[in-house]
């Protein structure tokens, strides 16, 4: 076996174990310089970490006895995981919001969670798929429970868990039906099998399920319910996490199955239809009635899992190479409007829409940041969120699906009102008694310029990103 | 990649002064404002000398795309930076240039968050600009969004009446145009079967079967007709006119209504011919009825800027129904009328905010016998509405004259009710400048001063663009051909 090609998970399961080991040396109660030196050393490990995923980028070849399958696909994923997984500690600084003496786990969590997410996307078995996910899950459900705020964090983790336990319950059962049906376990095997039975009733409601389990992460209709409470009861960096790594390994782990469903059965995309349209709509609908900031986002997620899934269920190579570049888009629009939450709300508070008020006399550069951001999940050119829209519009179109573009262009134009009204009360409303300038630190700001010129540049020359996306898509569709 | 390297890029150049002169604007210290003023009529004026010597250099002889620029952007897609001028456009773009640099100077006294204004406020000509010169569909939609977003906080944040519901209205409804464009325009490239968005490619007669002309037409026309105010997609416009500052006013009301209009002639006549004359009785409808209901509107209204709100519904009326007729001469007058209504109403707008920002008031009965107390001021808005009436002399009488000579061949009712139409939109003009500039005065507003030589810059332009174009309308009308003649010959075929 060929062990070089799994570096990055092997490192980020070093990762793990060091941060582990460091719990049980950690002093109880480090000052805040000390939680700044282990911010920073996770900081350090991460960006090694990016570098090993860009230098394993190219590799390609199957592990565990054909279970796990390295291939650009993967690779693309896992340097996305990581670069999440680096944008997120930065924002951690010494979090007030976590016990100090967690701070070790808490990292150990995050690290762990990345590496499950990275098993994830490689997954090419359903049990593996399972184990990672599953993996995945509970460092989650115990990085929301950590908040320090008892009540808030337990209720979140404690909602996150139960859809979650629900989600995997459904999704075994749906992957039992497609091994009853196809008599194998292997996703590659499947590609064989699915395509003649894919009519059969057993393997539609099979397929269905076991992407339930995916559509929970994705907080898709109608597994959406933990969402906005998980977001708003969660710490703003596990918050923020949730909204960026997960989604974005949730993202691939979907395209994985749906392409190895071959073209799929009329049953079963107008079933994703269906779901797409209801979560776009409901999530918009929903969010414009939200007066904390978190809850906004995590309704706007659940509107752009429906976007997501309207590129997915287009089933062609131009829809998954859309959706490819809407999970880079993502993580980089949710990641700027959540940083700015962070630094807003520094002592780790929930934040209200209308504490944003003077934001743009307070910081002009977050204000700008939460803008553009926000432009950018509302999809206005000449942002990411735009170019990764057009994509699958593009995609959706090319199939014949004008009227689910047009329902989806609606939507655009509802979650736009919501994003306005941020955006209005951070550029409008002035705060009851003044409020003084807001310290952001020198790194920060340059954080927040960066990760705002990505958003701008990449939405108006997003040819290279393109082209990645693309060869990731046929790596996806030709390795069946 | 193709650049001659021997030729200038000049359309380029355009868009790059706006966006440099932004980003200047954005690095200059919060506190030095004249600076950024200084700035701003600097970059204004480098871009407005560009477009007068894109449109005087446009070689009428030779007609077609000039100053093409095309560079692959997104080769999968077929998606081109793709820029050049034609008969349509040129006018657009000095219209534009015009507009932008007169709305610098005419926003000279801003005080409040001058960094942010100036910078949103060239974003927005960016777009604009952009949209006019472009040759892809792709860049038409990111120029078309471009142009819109900044005018939220650009209204929002120093506009007047009801400034944020105007500001989100306004927002929305365009925004709901895009979203039937964008769904066409993709249709369009993928029932082309080129892959390219390149709107040269697409223009091929016969690509498009008469189905897919009809149905993409039908959504082009609503979503760019949402913003050129097509009844009854218009409630946004009068409101958001009244909402805007100055200087958004004036570009708002004098080049984005037109985006509007250029858009259905760019996109959905030049690609969908045979969707425009399927539909042309519905345009016509639509726009004899905007006309009508604006005229009759505008003459109930109290507030000087609803006034030119409703008549700017009314005469972009005009601009449909040219456009309606499917004839040289109804392309030739929208055109010549998008230009004259973009420069009358920016001088109109103009105006209003100099009194507003003496008087403090825009209201119709609060004012009076201004022409006493700041004769040079009225006398601009008196030389606007004049022209609005479509008194020959100034520019808009040629393309009313136009429009209204192929209404009448095309549709002898509902030109006849036009023109009837527009003996009230005369009335509520002149009812405003009677009640306003003459009568009593309202002793408050006695001493305030006159306009000084430096604010009466801009207007001296904008009034003497609307004299020269009344006395020698050809200067616009040759180009205007180059474009409008071709292409009809070519439908008719």
């Amino acid at each position: 076996m060929n062990w070089i090609i799994a570096g990055p998970e092997i490192f980020y399961f070093a990762a793990g174990l060091f941060f582990l080991l460091a719990t049980f040396v950690a002093e109880p109660n480090p000052a805040a310089a000390a939680r700044r030196r282990v911010q920073l050393t996770a900081l350090l490990i991460a960006s090694v970490g990016i570098m090993v995923c860009l230098v394993s980028a190219g590799m390609e070849g199957r592990l565990f006895i054909r279970a796990y399958r390295v291939d650009l696909f993967s690779q693309v994923f896992k340097t996305l995981l990581s670069l999440g997984l680096f944008l997120i500690i930065s924002i951690c600084g010494d979090m007030i919001d976590i016990s100090e003496r967690r701070h070790h786990e808490f990292y150990f969590l995050l690290f762990t969670c990345t590496l499950a997410l990275m098993l994830l996307v490689s997954a090419d078995h359903l049990l593996s798929i399972y184990i990672s996910l599953e993996v995945s899950s509970y460092s989650l459900y115990i990085l929301v429970a950590l908040r320090k705020n008892q009540s808030l964090g337990l209720e979140a983790g404690i909602k996150y868990f139960l859809v979650g336990t629900f989600a995997s319950a459904v999704m075994l059962f749906g992957m039992a039906l497609l091994y009853s049906a196809s008599g194998t376990t292997y996703l590659a095997d499947m590609a064989v099998e699915l395509p003649g039975i894919i009519n059969r009733p057993g393997v539609v409601i099979g397929l269905l399920f076991t992407l339930g389990g995916f559509f929970f992460k994705l907080a898709v209709f109608p597994f959406h319910f933990w969402a906005p409470d998980t977001y708003q009861g969660a710490s703003n960096q596990v918050a923020a996490y949730i909204a960026t790594a997960s989604k974005v390994a949730a993202i691939a782990v979907i395209l994985r199955v749906m392409a190895f469903a071959g073209q799929g059965s009329v049953y079963l995309v107008h079933a994703l239809v269906v779901l797409s349209v209801v979560s776009m709509t409901l999530g918009n609908l929903a969010a414009i009635v939200q007066k904390d900031l978190k809850r906004l986002l995590a309704f706007s997620t659940i509107a752009h899992s429906g976007y997501v899934l309207l590129g997915i269920l287009v089933l062609s190579p131009a829809g998954y190479s859309g959706v490819i570049f809407y999970a880079l888009a993502l993580l980089l629009m949710k990641f700027t409007a959540f940083m700015v939450v962070v630094e807003l709300a520094s002592d780790g508070r929930n934040l209200q829409i209308k504490e944003l008020a003077g934001l743009h006399r307070r910081s002009p550069i977050l204000a700008l940041a939460l803008m553009v951001s926000l432009f950018s999940l509302a999809g206005i050119p000449p942002t990411i969120g735009f170019a990764g829209k057009f994509l699958i519009f593009v995609a959706a179109i090319q199939k014949g699906y004008m009227a689910l573009v047009i329902i989806a262009m609606i939507n655009v134009v509802v979650s736009l009102y919501y994003y306005l009204l941020v955006i209005k009360a951070a550029y409008l409303l002035e705060p009851a008694q003044p409020l003084p300038p807001l310290f952001v630190s020198l790194p920060k700001k340059l954080l927040a310029g960066v990760s705002t010129a990505v958003i701008v540049a990449a939405g108006f020359f997003p040819y290279w990103l393109v082209q990645l996306a693309q060869t990731a898509a046929r790596a996806l569709v030709w390795n069946r | 990649m193709h650049i001659d390297p021997a030729k200038f890029p000049c359309l380029s150049a355009i868009l790059v002064s706006c966006a440099v002169g932004m980003l200047i604007i954005m690095l200059i210290p919060q506190e030095r404002k004249r600076l950024m003023k200084q700035v701003s009529v600097f970059f204004s004026g480098i871009t407005l000398l560009l477009t007068l010597y894109v449109f005087f250099a446009y070689d009428k002889g030779m007609g077609g795309l000039q100053f093409v620029e095309n560079v692959q952007w997104i080769p999968s897609l077929g998606i081109n930076y793709f820029n050049a001028v034609d008969g349509f456009s040129a006018p657009n773009l000095l219209l534009t240039g015009i507009v932008f640099f007169t709305g610098v100077l005419t926003m000279w006294e801003l005080e409040t968050r001058v960094k942010e204004y100036f910078a949103l406020y060239f974003l927005l000509v960016t777009g604009v600009f952009g949209l006019f010169m472009s040759m892809d569909l792709f860049f038409i939609f990111v120029w078309y969004d471009v142009s819109l977003f900044p005018m939220y906080l650009l209204i929002a944040v120093w506009g007047t009446t009801r400034k944020e519901y105007g500001a989100m209205k306004l927002t929305l409804y365009l925004l709901a145009g895009s979203a039937l464009i964008l769904p066409a325009i993709i249709f369009l490239w993928a029932k082309s079967g080129l892959n390219t968005f390149s709107f040269v490619s697409l223009m091929q007669p016969g690509l498009f079967s008469p189905g897919a002309q009809k149905f993409a037409f039908l959504l082009l026309f609503l979503g760019f007709g949402i913003l050129a105010g097509v009844w009854p997609l218009h409630t946004w416009s009068p409101v958001g006119h009244v909402a805007a500052p100055t200087g958004v006013s004036m570009v708002h009301a004098g080049v984005l209504m037109k985006i509007g209009a250029f858009g259905v002639i760019r996109v959905a006549i030049m690609l969908c011919p045979v969707g425009w004359i399927y539909w042309a009785q519905l345009m016509a409808v639509l726009a004899a009825t905007g006309i009508i209901y604006g005229a009759l509107a505008g003459l109930r209204q109290t507030d000087l800027k609803y006034v030119i709100g409703y008549s700017s519904v009314s005469h972009m009326g005009v601009v449909g129904l040219g456009l309606s007729t499917v004839t040289v001469e109804g392309l030739n007058g929208a055109v010549f009328q998008m230009f004259a209504h973009g420069v009358m109403t920016a001088l109109l707008f103009s105006s209003v905010g100099y009194i507003y920002d003496r008087t403090h008031t825009k209201l119709i009965p609060e004012l009076g016998g201004l022409s006493r107390i700041m004769p040079v001021a009225s006398a601009f808005f008196i030389v606007a509405a004049f022209a609005g009436m479509g008194v020959p002399g100034l520019a808009n009488f040629w393309g009313e004259l136009l429009v209204f000579i192929a209404a009448f061949r095309t549709y002898p009712v509902l030109g006849v009710i036009a023109v009837l139409a527009l003996v009230v939109t005369a009335l509520f003009m002149l009812r405003v400048v009677q009640r306003t500039f003459y009568g009593p005065e309202n002793e408050r507003y006695a001493r305030l001063p006159d306009m000084s030589l430096s604010l009466g810059i801009p207007r001296i332009i904008l009034a003497g663009v609307l004299l020269i174009l009344g006395l020698y309308p050809s200067f616009l009308f040759d180009v205007i051909r180059t474009a409008s003649v071709p292409f009809m010959s070519g439908l008719l075929r």
